[in-house]
């Protein structure tokens, strides 16, 4: 579904991704996992437009996805839960929700999907009228994964769903999204820096370090990795 | 007593058309964050706009001297933000939005000094066009009244132009408000504002929500420079007394705040008016900014100012 070859991007002379090649498949949950400045933001930001790749190749759907102007991406099916939520504060949680409708498959289907969106996130309904940047950093995450499925997306990227989050809400926000997944079969793109979790929900894994990509494998394999047990999973 | 209720009905009169067109320029900051110095001259164009299709091209004989004025007017609002349009993309577009948004200062200075040049060219520009002799829209409303009461021997007098003026811009504002909270277009130029990269990532496209925005607050604001063109003669130079007028309701609203700027613009026709009662009219302007600083050194936010954002 979703195809880099050869990706390397960065930020005026000082590159961060370095030949980068990551497959998606239909279906698949893939994690990227890696420390803090690995290039896994970057990743996603160049797969949105916001960061203009020097090299390489991404496909979405075998449509060269660098042709395609960054705010028509979200119209081919690619939803983004950005870093730090970033949900729109002085919008309500409604219209943030309608925010993420704005592609033609989220208007089709925008009954069908807010009555799923807020059977899986329901402090989302008990909240629909506050404005979200009154609420805590929990419930703008959960907003922000709920406004990304409202586009009806068939691939959704969630960049470090669980930062600046309690353990207990980062837990509770990967059960959801494993819950999601297991209704809706969505594929799923995951950056993450608690591995541990992110390895045990995905399919697939990449091991991003210092814009390279280390190590790459099912979740068995990658879990099984020495080194990947010591330096981030602490056995 | 009466002086006073005369003063208060002239501010609110008065401050609903100021209202409305600091809601043109605010509703441009809100959004894309430029700081448009030429705002005042579009404004002025528009004045100019409202007077020819006024006079010469057939709206005076089609509609006569009472309506004429006002239907020119609103139909003026239309063409600017067709200009404005034009404008932002041949020229406001390359040193805004997403453009320049990875830039130091996104761009503000070459945004400074592009507006200043718009300004410059389109005052001296209006010059050459129009020439320097004062210009007005002349309506038989501008100089009679109706009269409010008597209630307990006192009777206000409205001038019935200008409470037209009013309710025209009262009904604009509602239409504006009706836009920005209700419809797709409006819901869509509220995110693209809140955080033009998350916007761009639900599939907006931020530029094209600046270019409308940028049209929008063009077209608002010369209907309401049209207005105040019943009342007020005009010249090429006129936006410069008004863009100052413009700003200090949009700081005062509220940077950001689009309902705000109406207020903002509210209170500074309230104040203009009012002052008359202790000062001499040539300290009008004066005694503007004298509350403008005395309400900012106490609410530096402004009274709409965001309150909402959490980091």
């Amino acid at each position: 579904m979703l195809r880099i070859e050869g990706l390397s991007a960065g930020y005026s002379a000082k590159p961060v991704l370095n030949d980068i090649s990551i497959n998606v498949g239909a279906g698949e949950f893939v994690a990227i996992v890696g420390p803090n400045g690995a290039g896994k933001t970057t990743l996603f930001k160049t797969i949105s437009g916001i960061v203009k790749p020097s090299g390489g190749a991404i496909t979405f759907e075998g449509v060269d996805l660098l042709a395609v102007p960054p705010p028509q991406r979200a119209h081919l099916g690619i939803a983004h839960v950005p870093e730090g939520r970033q949900v729109f504060p002085s919008l309500t949680v409604m219209e943030n929700l309608e925010m993420g409708a704005m592609t033609e498959s989220g208007r089709r289907d925008w009954q069908t999907n807010i009555e799923r969106i807020f059977e899986w996130l329901p402090v989302l309904k008990e909240r629909r009228d506050q404005f979200a940047g009154t609420m805590s950093g929990g419930q703008q995450q959960m907003l922000a994964i709920g406004r990304g499925l409202a586009s009806s997306p068939k691939l959704l990227m969630l960049d470090e769903p669980s930062m600046g989050l309690a353990p207990s809400t980062a837990d509770f926000i990967f059960e959801r999204l494993i819950e999601i997944r297991r209704q809706s079969g969505l594929t799923m793109l995951l950056v993450e820096q608690r591995v541990a979790e992110a390895l045990e929900s995905a399919d697939h894994g990449y091991v991003l370090e210092a814009g390279h990509v280390v190590l790459e494998g099912n979740n068995d394999t990658l879990r099984a990795d020495d080194r990947v047990r010591k330096a981030y999973l602490g056995m | 007593m009466e002086g006073f209720l005369q003063a208060l009905a002239a501010g609110l009169l008065i401050g609903a058309v100021y209202g409305l067109m600091c809601v043109g320029l605010g509703l441009i900051f809100g959004v894309m964050r430029v700081i448009n110095f030429a705002h005042g001259d579009f404004m002025m164009l528009g004045m100019y706009t409202a007077f020819y299709l006024f006079t010469a091209a057939g709206v005076q004989s089609l509609f006569g001297n009472a309506v004429g004025p006002f239907v020119s007017i609103l139909l003026a609002g239309p063409v600017l933000a067709v200009f404005g349009y034009f404008v932002h993309r041949a020229l406001i577009s390359h040193v805004s939005g997403t453009r320049t948004a990875s830039l130091e200062g996104e761009g503000h200075y070459a945004q400074l000094i592009l507006t200043l040049g718009i300004a410059l060219i389109l005052q001296n520009g209006g010059l050459i066009v129009f020439g320097s002799v004062l210009a007005s829209i002349r309506t038989p409303l501008s100089s009679s009244a109706w009269e409010l009461g008597p209630f307990f021997d006192i009777s206000i007098f409205l001038n019935k132009a200008r409470s037209i003026d009013m309710i025209v811009s009262l009904i604009m504002m509602i239409l504006l408000s009706l836009l920005i909270t209700r419809t797709r277009i409006g819901k869509s130029l509220r995110a693209a504002a809140d955080n033009p990269t998350a916007a761009t990532y639900m599939g907006i496209d931020v530029d094209r929500a600046h270019r409308t925005a940028f049209a929008l607050g063009c077209g608002i604001t010369a209907i309401a420079g049209g207005l105040l063109a019943t009342n007020y003669p005009f010249h090429p130079f006129v936006g410069l007394e008004y863009v100052i007028v413009m700003y200090a309701g949009v700081v005062l609203g509220g940077m950001g705040s689009i309902i705000g700027a109406f207020w903002g613009g509210m209170t500074i026709g309230l104040v203009q008016q009012m002052s008359t009662l202790i000062l001499p009219t040539q300290l009008q302007n004066a005694a503007i900014f004298a509350v403008f600083l005395l309400i900012i050194f106490f609410r530096p936010q402004g009274f709409f100012g965001r309150m909402v954002e959490r980091t």
